[in-house]
């Protein structure tokens, strides 16, 4: 049916695009106010959409309709979100006027284009996490190139030529494999259901889930060779640091915040209920390759000298953590992904504006060159300090809830031998207790990187005299020292949602658990099918180790063997015991 | 007036029933236990909004003072009303803060409430950390007097935010909420030694401790994970009912399973860190750089005996394992690093160090107490501790005060004869006294033997190597007794004799005049010490501080009748412990009332309990008779001694005890330089080996589209045929998958 309410996806989606065609139509000293304008338009339209979700249903696809457009291809613009999008679209809509607001002083010139690509960014964005078809979630998630592409080449630093090319290009491949697994999906379902070509994601998803094991784990290769580039996971992430690095600070908020999560989100959609059984398989795999990027990105983070540069590599090792929680296969780490992905746009956004004010002033990222900024810019000093707890994540804001489900839904996952706690997976303790290595990491380059550029003596960098104070009396657009009510502005809803989401986030959590379940649920049959022969009883004081059932060491020849913790410790305390 | 905080007590209790309320679990704690941490968590966010306001008063003290006072008096009725109604555990929920589940049976959720588990643990602790966290945020007021306006607000809102840290970890019901404290002292510990945030020194001090804290902090976080695995479940009671079965979540026994030790080893990790032992201990000493109030409240009396919180709060879990595989190494840990400190201490010349080490060295005790299995000994000294050890920095720090920021014991002398530092001196003697053990008229001296006595007695069968931790704890009791009236002699008596220290208060602080001749400090030259002490006036402590050095003192005094109070459950402190989690039957416990002492230890043939009265006391004795002998009698300026003339005959031991050991530059060398050469080595391979067999991925198209076609080498095209070739590739392999699959 066609309501009324399920015109709203439509109508967020439309106006970003009216939006930039009025921006680019009206002259440039318009441009700034149109554009937020039409974010506060969309971030209205999202609260509708917010206030009449029916939270109690997080699963159920809402305000969802589709409307032919080549039926005789199978293409269908249909649309839905459940909770884990609607609270994507959110965080997507809540950072865009933030964006808006924060570039106002920042881009002076050729101002058309750049609020005009900025609003049209959203667009495709929303339609990403609005999506139902196959098509329509392809042709939003490369197109939301083409704008960022723009950003940085027009509006970045020194490099952005290099950086927008190989931003573009890099995750542009990647995604063209990604779009070789989706269309072998979709070929399957044409064999199996012997009906015309068919894109509805629900349809591809029972289609490829028919697929057998190597099947399976062929689409997940293509698939995450596409979707891994985007989030970034080691190794496919050199692309991130030097475009976060070159974008203007508008860009590297809506990189960090909504087009990273676009890559975990297409993870979280396609991979997992399209080939549980691939997932069962390789989720150790996987979630070494996160681990890796934890420590590897961690501590590249310390050698920094780019203050930028380091919150950039953090969102590798940040994400890894993320992607980490959602191969737990759980509700725990299912429920931490996704918050993460919120928290990580929240927090990682925040810093990236805090960083561009800093630049906007000084006209430099190196840490070489500032040092001891809190004395000029306490107010400053205090949201960069706060932001950084709140990456670091420290318990009370929102960054240690996600990090920790992550974590022990990684834990969990697998340690069914342990106890109650435990369920069905192929990480295990060692995995989170590695894992959680990286929150020590993250404490060394976060704790380095404010050590360095907040507290200290005071080193301004030279630049600030020439564009600063001396010319604080002429120029009209000069920048006090410490933030302005505009600045101050734009992070208190930010560190708002920081507090919120670390000191009340069960009412989120429960909004998501039926999304999350469903999600998973999948991979959950698909682990007790592969991985029960194997779980050993529940432990005795003689340690009855299950041996790998033939079948299954037949079947897994290639893959990491896959007994569980419990079974291992309980076969060291044997030999303890027993020498 | 325990009468009339009684009365409040119930008036909250009516009121909150009134309000409806009320308990909301069985057993329960009314709501307002909820004002304990919540008031100052208010202060922490009045001050913050002080700063907001650029007040210029003393308005954050007199609320961080006000709401601080306030939460101890409800701590107070609160803890009257508990012992009112029979030590029952109660348990307050406030709201659900963290919780999932995925599925309805036991086991399949985790819940994390804000919520309070009050016991004579949680009481104890409250008790000690709100009472003495009031009278340091007075004697702060004054301290930091002079930066009123500038950093006055950002310390007071670290300081209130500390002690809403302090109470969650504390009266937390659940594991998480616990953490969440852990976490938020070690936050409050960072922002406050980084108080000084222009030196560097106090910069690179926080960052260490705030890191040092992390890796304790992953013990505690696996340890947590694991706890909930096996137990579904992190809250306090439902835990330590299933311990008391020694089931876990299903049922199954838990003797004889791998968690039994590996769970408590976890645990003991987070405690070493937090509570500075041994090997990560490094970063205290360092955190002296912070302004003394902070190190006198969170850096000896409160954040660092939350280790032995943990350990105490969890004693369950490090009870089920028969073999006390975690308690023996609690119990040797403390022991080392109470010794390893007590040597550090007696080579350093800062005063405040001084203190730091000999804090590690009395957590050592504490933790070694906690090993050798008598929690109420640990705790009482966790009590004492409190109270003559916020003391000695707080003396330590009107010294500091009063003297331009001089620490160093060679440039101070004879301070109790000054005009006005008669106070400060005579209640730094009462500490000194307390933390040396001097029998009978010291808490120290009480809580110090109890721990050394059940050294003795614990058989070694259970701890093993029991007696060798008694000896060597009573040895270190001497070490104490000697470095802490090395301080007292040097410092406080002896021939008046200074020379101010560097620090300039404030550049506004003109009355203290001009501080000339500092560039050339250092050198022994009378000349210069003449003309500092005419150009300098040390300026004495006013009234705040000296009322709260005189509370304190006293307070130090009347912790010795509690040890006598209820006597068959070892003193008042003993009788909270009893009603908590920490209770353990120490061996020997009953049996030292009785005859029966079969396969206990003793001391040299004597009952333990009785012996330590005299062997420590003795060993104290000689502790500060050295110390007088060395560092009093015959003394003539503050910069030479007696010991000066003993130390060439040691060697370099001294150096190197006085450069702590070396393990600072240990991991500096073993950790920290091969994880910054890794890091750079990785940054390296991600730029030229990751990023490089990009760049060249990318460039082969290039390559190929010139070989083939030499008149078009546009970069983009380039690209593009790469990506069909690819595309091309990829849909080859799939059409021979698909093949291979029928």
């Amino acid at each position: 049916m066609t309501t009324l309410t399920s015109l709203f996806p439509l109508l967020a989606m439309a106006l970003p695009i009216l939006g930039a065609l009025l921006i680019a139509s009206r002259p440039a000293e318009r441009a700034h106010r149109t554009a937020m304008g039409v974010s506060i338009g969309v971030l209205i339209i999202v609260f509708a959409m917010m206030s009449r979700f029916d939270w109690d249903h997080g699963a159920t696809y809402q305000f969802a309709n589709s409307f032919a457009v080549l039926p005789e291809m199978g293409i269908h613009l249909s649309y839905g979100v459940d909770a884990v999008a609607m609270w994507l679209v959110i965080l997507t809509a809540i950072l865009q006027p933030l964006c808006v607001l924060g570039s106002k002083t920042a881009i002076t010139e050729n101002q058309r284009a750049f609020y005009a690509w900025l609003t049209v960014l959203q667009a495709p964005m929303l339609g990403v996490f609005f999506a139902r078809d196959l098509v329509f979630f392809y042709t939003c998630f490369e197109f939301t190139l083409v704008p960022m592409y723009v950003l940085i080449a027009l509006f970045g630093s020194t490099n952005r030529k290099k950086a927008a090319t190989k931003f573009f290009l890099y995750t542009f491949t990647g995604s063209i494999i990604a779009l070789a697994g989706l269309i072998y999906v979709a070929f399957i379902a044409t064999k199996n259901g012997a009906v015309a070509w068919n894109f509805d994601i629900d349809t591809l998803a029972a289609a490829a889930r028919g697929m057998t094991l190597s099947e399976q784990s062929w689409v997940l290769f293509a698939l995450m060779c596409g979707f891994a580039v985007k989030v970034p996971l080691f190794p496919v992430h050199t692309w991130l640091p030097l475009a976060h690095t070159e974008a203007p600070t508008a860009g590297s908020v809506v990189l960090a915040g909504v087009l990273l999560k676009l890559g975990t989100y297409a993870i979280y959609r396609f991979v997992l209920p399209f080939v549980p059984m691939a997932v069962v398989e390789y989720a150790g795999v996987i979630a070494t390759i996160c681990i890796v990027g934890i420590l590897y990105g961690g501590l590249i983070c310390w050698v920094q000298r780019d203050v930028k540069k380091l919150v950039a590599y953090s969102s590798v090792a940040h994400l890894g953590f993320c992607m980490l929680g959602m191969f737990a296969l759980n509700m725990m780490g299912g429920v931490g992904s996704v918050l993460y992905m919120i928290n990580h746009g929240l927090s990682t956004g925040a810093l990236f504006l805090c960083i561009g004010m800093i630049y906007e002033r000084y006209h430099t990222r190196s840490m070489q060159e500032m040092e001891g900024l809190a004395k000029v810019m306490p107010v400053w000093a205090f949201f960069m300090v706060f932001f950084t707890m709140a990456s670091v994540g420290l318990p009370g804001l929102n960054g240690f809830v996600s990090e920790f489900m992550c974590l022990l839904g990684a834990f969990q996952s697998g340690a069914i031998g342990i106890g109650k706690g435990g369920t069905l997976g192929t990480l295990g303790p060692w995995y989170a207790a590695v894992a959680g290595a990286g929150m020590i990491v993250a404490a060394v380059y976060l704790l380095y990187m404010v050590g360095k550029v907040v507290f200290g003596p005071l080193r301004e960098p030279g630049g600030h005299k020439d564009h600063g104070r001396d010319a604080h009396a002429t120029d009209p657009s000069a920048l006090p020292r410490d933030l302005t009510r505009r600045e101050i502005g734009i992070l208190i809803p930010l560190a708002l949602g920081c507090i919120i989401l670390g000191v009340i986030p069960t009412p989120f959590i429960k909004t998501l658990e039926p999304s999350v379940a469903a999600a998973i649920s999948h991979a959950q049959t698909a682990a007790k099918d592969m991985l029960t022969a194997e779980t050993p009883a529940p432990l005795q004081p003689a340690g009855l180790v299950v041996p790998t059932s033939p079948e299954r060491s037949e079947r897994n020849g290639a893959g990491p063997p896959l007994t569980s913790f419990g079974a291992r410790m309980n076969g060291l305390k044997i030999a303890e015991a027993h020498p | 007036m325990i009468e009339s905080l009684g009365t409040v007590g119930s008036v909250f209790t009516l009121a909150s029933e009134v309000a409806g309320h009320a308990a909301s679990s069985a057993g329960g704690g009314p709501a307002w236990f909820a004002a304990i941490p919540l008031l100052p968590l208010i202060a922490s966010i009045l001050c913050g909004l002080t700063i907001a306001f650029r007040s210029k008063t003393k308005l954050p003290a007199v609320i961080t003072v006000g709401a601080l006072a306030l939460s101890f008096v409800v701590t107070v009725a609160g803890f009257l009303a508990w012992n009112n109604a029979g030590h029952q555990t109660q348990i307050t929920h406030i709201y659900e803060w963290i919780g999932v589940s995925w599925g309805s049976d036991a086991g399949q959720s985790l819940s994390a409430k804000f919520g309070f588990y009050m016991d004579g643990l949680s009481w104890l602790w409250m008790l000690f950390v709100t009472g003495l966290a009031t009278l340091i945020a007075l004697y702060a007021s004054e301290y930091m007097a002079s930066d009123v306006g500038k950093g006055y607000g950002r310390f007071f809102a670290g300081f209130s935010l500390f002690v809403f840290s302090m109470a969650c970890l504390v009266m937390g019901d659940n594991l998480f909420l616990l953490y969440l404290g852990w976490e938020g002292v070690g936050l409050c510990s960072y922002l406050l030694i980084g108080y000084f945030f222009q030196k560097p020194s106090a910069v690179a001090a926080a960052k260490k401790a705030f890191i040092v804290n992390r890796i304790g902090d992953l013990g505690l976080a696996v340890g947590i994970f694991l706890i909930f695995v096996t137990f579904g479940t992190v809250e306090f009671g439902p835990l330590f009912e299933m311990v008391r079965q020694g089931v876990d979540a299903s049922g199954r026994p838990l003797a004889g399973q791998w968690q039994e030790w590996v769970i408590p080893c976890l645990l003991m990790i987070g405690a070493f860190g937090k509570s500075a032992q041994f090997p990560l201990y490094v970063w205290l000493p360092d955190a002296m750089e912070g302004p003394t109030p902070v190190s006198a409240l969170i850096h000896a009396a409160t954040m660092v005996t939350a280790g032995v919180y943990l350990i105490a709060r969890t004693m369950p879990l490090f009870l089920l394992d028969d073999t006390h595989f975690a308690l023996t190494i609690v119990a040797w840990t403390g022991t080392i690093t109470a010794l390893l400190a007590a040597t550090i201490g007696m080579a350093q010349f800062d005063i405040k160090r001084i203190m730091a080490y000999s804090t590690v060295s009395q957590l050592g005790y504490m933790f070694a107490g906690l090993g050798v299995m008598t929690s109420v000994g640990a705790c009482f000294h966790v009590f004492t501790h409190a109270f003559f050890k916020a003391l000695l920095f707080l003396a330590c720090g009107a010294v500091m005060h009063g003297f331009a920021g001089q620490l160093d014991l060679r440039k101070l002398s004879g301070v109790q004869k000054m005009p006005g530092w008669r106070i400060v001196g005579l209640t730094m003697l009462v500490g000194c006294l307390n933390l040396a053990g001097f029998p009978l008229i010291t808490s120290g001296y009480f809580s110090k033997d109890m721990i050394l006595a059940q050294a003795f007695t614990t058989p070694g069968d259970i701890i093993a190597g029991s007696q060798w931790i008694g000896w060597i704890l009573l040895l270190t009791a001497g070490l104490t007794a000697y470095y802490t009236f090395r301080v007292y002699f040097r410092v406080f008596v002896g021939p008046r004799d200074f020379e101010p220290g560097d620090e300039v208060h404030s550049e506004d602080d003109s009355h203290h005049g001009g501080h000339g001749g500092h560039g050339e400090h250092g050198e022994e030259g009378h000349g210069l010490k003449a003309h500092a002490t005419h150009e300098f006036h040390p300026h004495p402590p006013g009234w705040a501080i000296n009322s709260v050095l005189l509370i304190l003192a006293l307070a130090s005094f009347l912790a010795i009748p509690t040890y006598f109070m209820m006597p068959d459950q070892h003193g008042w402190v003993g009788s909270m412990v009893h009603s908590s989690t920490a209770f353990v039957e120490s061996p020997g416990a009953h049996e030292a009332h009785g005859s029966q002492t079969h396969g206990l230890g003793t001391f040299l043939g004597f009952d333990p309990h009785k012996a330590m009265y005299y062997a420590s006391g003795i060993v104290g004795f000689i502790g500060i008779g050295i110390a007088f002998f060395l560092h009093l009698a015959g003394r003539t300026s503050a910069a030479t001694s007696r010991a000066d003339a003993l130390l060439p005959m040691l060697g370099p031991i001294p150096r190197w005890a006085q450069n702590k050991w070396y393990v600072d530059e240990f991991y500096d060398a073993v950790v920290r330089t091969p994880l910054w050469v890794l890091a750079s080595l990785f940054h390296w391979f991600d730029k030229l080996v990751i990023d490089g067999l990009v760049d060249l991925f990318g460039k082969l198209p290039q390559w190929f589209a010139r070989a083939i076609r030499p008149s078009q080498s546009g970069v983009l095209q380039g690209y593009a045929v790469g990506m069909a070739g690819g595309l091309a590739v990829v849909l080859i392999i799939v059409l021979i998958v698909m093949g291979a699959n029928g």
